[in-house]
């Protein structure tokens, strides 16, 4: 039996008719953690938004795989109910809806029918884990991301993954803008949650912050196609040697440090 | 000075000079002479038509006076119904077809912490406030002077200087006869340093075919502080026409809340004088209009003294083929300096089909006034929408979620956990 959880085949993909993604080609199996990177523009974010299903991207081409199903025939709610999860590079903020009864109301869209967490369930792992994400408890009682800094919405995206236990997560930069002691307690917050029951794709600029989150796999988007991936040899070549080869052979735009 | 109007048009149907006559006849003599000088008024102001700028969007021919008759025998004691509204307060006057009830919860009226009654017995030291009605700052509106003269339910009510009422005061309205007008007058007066709240509300059933005519006097006095919060939720088949002024001086404030949810037609004005140096006022309003409702609202923000300080949000959600209007005035005295006018008008618009008009920032003499007014208008927000899905919402649980989250700021302001509950429930139960 396969274990690979999701496959994305040649994806395509456009916004306001302009091509964006012209070939994306992913495989990653239960338990591993992928990292992507590319420079900006090479499509991350619009990858990102159309594996969660973001009505204003149009695909043209490819298809999707999670747990037996082509998710790209699946609206954003039906996706979260399966298990996938974005984690926003730039979350909005909803003035007006406390945060603490979006996260209540949000574990409860995604649970089971007949498993729904009792109140008292739900405000003890929601303690615990504001508790391990060092955040303050007032951010709960705030409305959601409403004057949120940077790095306090990086946190609430961490926290509702903590909280929402999603089975494909995938994170858009969730490290950038982060100062170092930020980026080593997201790192933490997604470290708790890897293990076998989810895949990471986790999209970075930077590769700062594949020391904090080791990935099993790496992929490089350029120009909306994946241009190289590799296993864990191309992870270790990437420790050994650094980055410097990648940005010869693809070009000086592709990493930034 | 009233030879000169002779036209019969001067007169809705059956408000006119007998059925006037009929009126006083019955009335007592302050009462009689009270109302004589707003019927001398509202005998010279003209009807409103669709020529007016102000009713260009909202047909005055739609209040449906024909056919219609005014309630009588409201000035009864009935027994008081209940109502899971009460508990939040401390006095409520009830108020059905057959009459009105006071039920003085906590004791505020023998502990001279309040004082109420039927506006026909104001007590005699307070006659001249309201003679003189110096908080209506249009004395030339039709509706507020029909008011004035044909009022069949109102009441006075004053808090003494430096009371301070822990929950306030109710006024609940509902009513079920079909065909009849509805004329409820409120006159409010806030003493020297008191702090209070008043809430009014209006309920009628769907199917019952109203017209209310309503109008309020508030009168903030120095350093007082009056929270009123007026909700309107006649049933559709009613038509609603509001005129509410407020006068506030030297360093009073009032917290006004208008929410209109109710009723199938409406017209609103709500006009608010900072009358002495610093005086605040802070205006807020809610309206949804669904269906084939029709909400207008006009709000006057007027600034008669130096160093005075009004802030506006109404904010208003239309669906369906519900159409709404919102007009804001801004006026000031000559050379009021140190003024502060904020207004702003957001408007949510849920589907093609549902409009709404927004004219902010109307001014009058208020050249050299530091102010700023806005207007917004927009549907939901897509990537709120996107947000809120991508964590499990089903669409129509995430636009319910988010028409919620726009009225939020308004409802908060209630400050009554139970009373924001109640305007979330009816706003919920209109986005359907
Ligand atoms: N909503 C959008 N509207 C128009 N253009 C967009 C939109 N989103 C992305 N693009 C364009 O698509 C390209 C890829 O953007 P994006 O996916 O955000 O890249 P990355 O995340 O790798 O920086 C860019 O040229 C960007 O301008
Ligand atoms: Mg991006």
């Amino acid at each position: 039996m396969s274990t690979v959880d999701i496959e994305i085949k040649n994806l395509h993909a456009e916004v306001e008719g302009k091509a964006i993604l012209k070939g994306v080609n992913l495989k990653i199996n239960k338990g591993e953690v992928h990292a992507l990177m590319g420079p900006n523009g090479s499509g991350k974010s619009t990858l990102s938004n159309v594996i969660m299903g973001n009505p204003s991207y149009e695909v043209t081409q490819g298809e999707i795989w999670f747990k037996g199903q082509n998710i790209l025939e699946l609206d954003p709610t039906e996706r979260a109910r399966l298990g996938v999860f974005l984690a926003f590079q730039y979350p909005v903020a909803i003035p007006g809806v406390s945060a603490a009864k979006f996260l209540k109301s949000a574990v409860e869209a995604v649970a089971p029918e007949g498993n729904k967490p009792s109140a008292g369930a739900f405000l003890k792992e929601l303690r615990e884990n504001i508790a391990y994400l060092e955040m303050d408890d007032s951010f709960i009682n705030r409305f959601l991301n409403d004057g949120f800094s940077g790095g306090e919405k990086k946190r609430m995206e961490i926290l509702q993954m903590l909280m929402l236990k999603p089975t494909f997560a995938v994170m858009d930069e969730t490290d950038s803008g982060l100062d170092i002691d930020a980026l080593r307690i997201v790192s933490k917050g997604v470290n708790k949650l890897v293990g076998p029951n989810l895949a990471v794709l986790l999209i970075t600029h930077y590769e700062r912050i594949l020391q904090y989150i080791k990935p099993d796999h790496l992929h490089v988007l350029i120009d909306g196609r994946n241009v190289l991936s590799g296993g864990p040899e191309l992870v270790k070549k990437l420790e050994e040697k650094g980055y410097d080869w990648i940005r010869e052979e693809f070009g000086h735009e592709v990493l930034v440090s | 000075m009233t030879a000169t109007i002779e036209q019969t048009d001067v007169w809705f149907p059956g408000f006119g000079e007998s059925e006037f006559s009929n009126l006083i006849a019955g009335c007592g003599e302050q009462d009689a002479a009270a109302r004589k000088v707003a019927f001398d008024r509202y005998r010279l102001c003209p009807v409103p038509t669709l020529r007016d700028e102000e009713w260009r969007r909202t047909d005055p021919d739609r209040i449906p006076f024909a056919g219609m008759k005014r309630l009588e025998g409201l000035d009864r004691a009935a027994d008081p119904d209940r109502n899971d509204l009460d508990q939040a307060f401390d006095l409520v006057i009830s108020i059905s077809d057959r009459g009105y009830a006071i039920t003085d919860r906590t004791g505020i009226l023998a502990e001279g912490k309040a004082q109420v009654c039927p506006l026909s017995q104001m007590p005699a030291d307070a006659l001249g406030t309201y003679l003189h009605g110096e908080a209506v700052l249009e004395a030339n509106r039709k509706y507020t002077q029909l008011n004035g003269a044909f009022w069949n339910v109102g009441f006075f009510i004053r808090i003494p200087a430096n009371q301070v009422l822990a929950h306030g005061i109710l006024i609940r309205y509902e009513h079920t006869t079909p065909g009849s007008i509805l004329l409820p007058r409120l006159v409010v007066v806030a003493e020297a340093g008191s702090v209070a709240k008043v809430v009014e509300w209006y309920q009628s059933p769907d199917d019952v075919k109203l017209l209310c005519v309503g109008a309020r006097e508030l009168y903030v006095r120095e350093a007082a502080r009056l929270t009123v919060q007026a909700v309107q939720e006649w049933g559709v088949a009613s038509t609603h026409v509001g005129e509410d002024w407020a006068r506030v001086e030297k360093d009073g404030q009032i917290d006004w809340v208008t929410l209109t949810l109710g009723s199938g037609f409406s017209k609103m004005m709500v006009g608010c004088d900072v009358a002495e140096a610093n005086a605040n006022a802070y205006l807020s309003g809610l309206f949804f209009a669904n269906e084939h409702q029709h909400i207008d609202q006009r709000t006057l923000q007027k600034h008669s003294a130096p160093h005075t300080y009004s802030n506006l949000l109404y904010k208003g959600a239309v669906k369906d083929s519900g159409h709404s209007v919102y007009q804001g005035v801004i006026a000031a005295a000559p050379g009021a300096i140190g003024v502060d006018a904020y207004q702003m008008n957001n408007n949510l618009i849920l589907n093609t089909g549902a409009r709404a008009d927004s004219l902010p920032g109307l001014m009058i003499d208020a050249d050299d006034l530091k102010c700023s007014h806005g207007a917004t208008m927009g549907n939901i927000d897509p990537h709120q929408l996107f947000y809120l899905q991508s964590r499990g919402f089903s669409e129509v649980e995430a636009r319910r979620m988010l028409v919620l989250a726009f009225f939020e700021e308004i409802i908060a302001k209630l400050n009554d956990s139970f009373l924001e509950d109640r305007i979330r429930a009816d706003v919920n139960r209109k986005i359907g």
